[in-house]
């Protein structure tokens, strides 16, 4: 009882000084009481997870959009994927004396911790999104990412929803001989790419053979089979086809959905259609699915726009397919821009920033509309570094340690040249990015304001 | 320059890639074209038969221990030769799972060993409940001065041969002797990544130099303007391991 006392009223005083209150009441209340988090998992009736390397945010948040048309629900907002996290989540919707006003959780949960935490929850629902290679100092390797979920996965009595696209997905898939549902996309949308991007996982992990693929979507999500045994992409139950702004659903003996995608770019298809099929499999029908995607908002820098005089778009990079989906989006926009790149290297971020090299920046060396490229954060001279041996015109680079100078001064340089300005930067740059972007949207409102009255 | 194209093999980019060779591949090839040279870059993957007297250097990276697992089948039969070429000269750069490759074995934590290319008298060890050895590390060297990047390992590598460096900051090849990586010959095998390569200038052009030197091209090499690199060498240093300032210079 302490515990939840103490949680929540350090969650109170947080939010009353304007902090956000995501992760630390938890982690207090976790001191005082270790075993919290299997005391809430008793009063909850289902608990749906939601874990892999890119996308958890995104499909969390969608699917929790879905589930909330019908019901309360608890979920972890802006990537608290942590223990502490999902601690500080139920605080928030329980009582003083430890009631949880709901049946249902929704729970972003990072891979490493997913096997801390699987058999204090009763889990019904696991979502795996996808296995990248991401922040190699805090898992060890790739392969040891595949065994901690796996371990986790065996801990509950959980069906699953995986990406049939994703070979490693699917390897857990056959290994955890379990009721599984995959999803993927229309084959005939996958393409033959020429670029060199980081292929995680492209070796069989039934016998080792070299995977061949008939068309990739991007990464290692494609069309696989091994030709040495018997291992195959899955016909998912899901199926998906992304034109653009829509997302068509198909379904054995079900009428397609024709849904509308509130986010763009082909990895956040993918994040809805990863939604979607988990909430089909928890029954929910067309209506909840439509208002939820219809009543979803970004979460915090991810393609974030803020309208500044410029726009402004905001959006985390994390690790090297993730960042490449990014770099895309940024250079198919056809308008001349401004790009900011912010790299710090603490624990949230990776403490290695090798993967900085393994990322496709290249392209932007390509993009002839890229005017500017300011590089930002505690390790702001190794991302310029890398800019310069991707072969962008040194000229062209800029370093600016202190984020926010670096946002003005690419804002107000796009203001003058009446272009576009794009934010890419690593977790704990993020969310001071968000603050600084909405303040500077504030002042913008306010200026504009202030000319009309003095017009009219 | 009327020079034949110089040739750099890199062996298995399919299966060793796990701390961003590809950074160390185009240090390489781009401080050889500012230079005004040609490069090919032939990508050995494990369906390809390497043939090691046709390149000027050799790449050999980093991967999970099943993919080192994979690598230690498909070079067993290419041992000989590999040894051979090292022995006339061959230089190669083994980072990470490469570097560990060189030796005898390594034994990881379930008691397996992975045999290796045994180019060189050593072995690594990687025992059930040793935590990984994982930070920013420096290093000393002769050649090149301060060489830093990061390191991430479980396996302790024990050698009597000469090290590339002493530790200023970090673990090395066991976290107790204060070495690092090995020289032999005109071998390079370090754990150090990050990648190694680009804010290690002076290392990534003594390579160069050992290269054209084997493939018999008489170039000291112009320097280049380091700028951005001693930069980024500069506040790593202060930012994560101000001990290594004085050693800078």
């Amino acid at each position: 009882m302490l515990a939840i006392w103490v949680g929540k009223l350090v969650a109170w005083l947080l939010r009353l000084r304007g902090h956000d209150a995501t992760s630390f009441p938890g982690k207090i209340a976790l001191r005082f009481s270790p075993n919290l988090l299997r005391r809430f998992g008793r009063q909850l009736e289902r608990v749906i997870i939601v874990t892999g390397t890119n996308g958890k945010t995104t499909t969390t948040s969608l699917l929790a959009s879905m589930i909330s048309q019908k019901e309360n629900i608890i979920t972890n907002h802006k990537g608290a994927n942590l223990i502490q996290g999902i601690v500080s989540a139920c605080l928030r919707e329980s009582s003083w004396t430890g009631r949880i006003r709901a049946k249902t959780a929704v729970l972003e949960v990072d891979e490493a911790t997913f096997p801390l935490i699987a058999d204090s929850l009763p889990v019904v629902v696991i979502v795996v999104t996808n296995v990248f290679r991401d922040q190699l100092d805090r898992y060890g390797e790739l392969d040891t990412t595949v065994e901690k979920l796996f371990s986790a996965i065996r801990k509950t009595q959980a069906c699953l929803v995986l990406n049939g696209d994703d070979p490693l997905c699917r390897h857990l898939g056959l290994r955890a001989s379990r009721k599984t549902f995959y999803y993927g996309m229309d084959r005939a949308t996958a393409k033959v790419s020429a670029r060199k991007q980081m292929r995680d996982g492209q070796f069989c992990l039934q016998c080792g053979h070299e995977l061949s693929y008939e068309g990739f979507w991007y990464g290692q999500l494609g069309l696989y089979r091994c030709p040495a045994c018997d291992f195959v992409r899955p016909h998912p139950e899901f199926l998906g086809t992304y034109r653009g702004h829509t997302l068509t659903l198909a379904e054995d003996l079900v009428p397609e959905l024709e849904l509308t995608l509130p986010v763009q770019g082909l990895y956040n298809a993918y994040n809805v259609l990863a939604a979607v099929s988990a909430a089909r499999v928890l029954g929910l029908w067309a209506d909840p699915i439509h208002a939820g995607l219809a009543s979803y908002s970004p979460p915090a820098g991810r393609m974030q726009s803020f309208d500044v005089g410029v726009p402004v778009t905001l959006n985390l990079i994390k690790n090297p397919t993730g960042c490449d989906s990014v770099i895309e989006t940024v250079t198919s926009d056809p308008r001349r821009k401004w790009v900011v790149i912010g790299i710090n290297d603490l624990a949230a971020d990776g403490r290695d920033v090798s993967w900085l090299w393994d990322a496709d920046f290249e392209q932007l060396a390509e993009d002839e509309h890229v005017e500017r490229i300011i590089t930002s954060g505690l390790r702001a001279h190794d991302m310029a570094l890398r800019l310069k041996y991707a072969g962008i015109d040194t000229n062209k680079i800029g370093v600016i340690e202190q984020m926010d100078d670096a946002m003005d001064k690419a804002v107000s340089e796009a203001t003058a040249a009446q272009s576009a300005v794009y934010v890419l930067s690593t977790y704990t740059l993020l969310h001071p990015a968000v603050h600084t972007l909405s303040e500077k949207v504030r002042n913008d409102e306010s200026q504009t304001l202030a000319y009309r009255t003095s017009v009219s | 320059m009327s020079h034949r194209p110089l040739r750099i093999g890199h062996l298995f980019p399919d299966l060793l890639n796990l701390y961003a060779d590809r950074g160390n591949i185009l240090t390489l090839t781009q401080r050889l074209q500012w230079r005004g040279y040609d490069v090919i870059v032939d990508e050995i993957t494990h369906a390809d038969t390497p043939r090691f007297g046709a390149y000027d250097l050799v790449l050999l990276g980093g991967g999970s221990d099943r993919e080192q697992m994979l690598v230690a089948g498909y070079l067993a039969n290419h041992r000989t030769e590999l040894r051979h070429a090292v022995e006339d000269g061959l230089p190669l750069l083994a980072i990470c799972g490469g570097y560990q490759l060189l030796g005898a074995y390594y034994q990881v934590p379930s008691g397996e060993k992975i045999p290796g290319l045994e180019l060189i008298d050593m072995v690594t060890n990687y025992s059930a409940g040793q935590p990984r050895l994982i930070g920013n590390v420096a290093i000393l060297t002769e050649e090149a001065g301060v060489v830093m990047g990061f390191e991430n390992h479980g396996g302790r590598t024990i050698h009597q041969g000469t090290p590339l460096g002493s530790v200023i900051h970090g673990h090395g090849n066991d976290g107790v002797s204060g070495l690092e990586g090995i020289r032999y010959r005109n071998i390079w095998g370090t754990y150090i990544h990050g990648p190694l390569l680009p804010k290690n200038p002076r290392l990534a052009d003594a390579i160069l130099r050992t290269m054209l030197q084997y493939a018999g091209i008489d170039d000291t090499l112009d320097p280049l303007d380091d700028r951005m690199e001693e930069e980024a060498r500069r506040s790593f240093v202060k930012l994560r391991m101000p001990e290594v300032e004085a050693a800078l210079g």
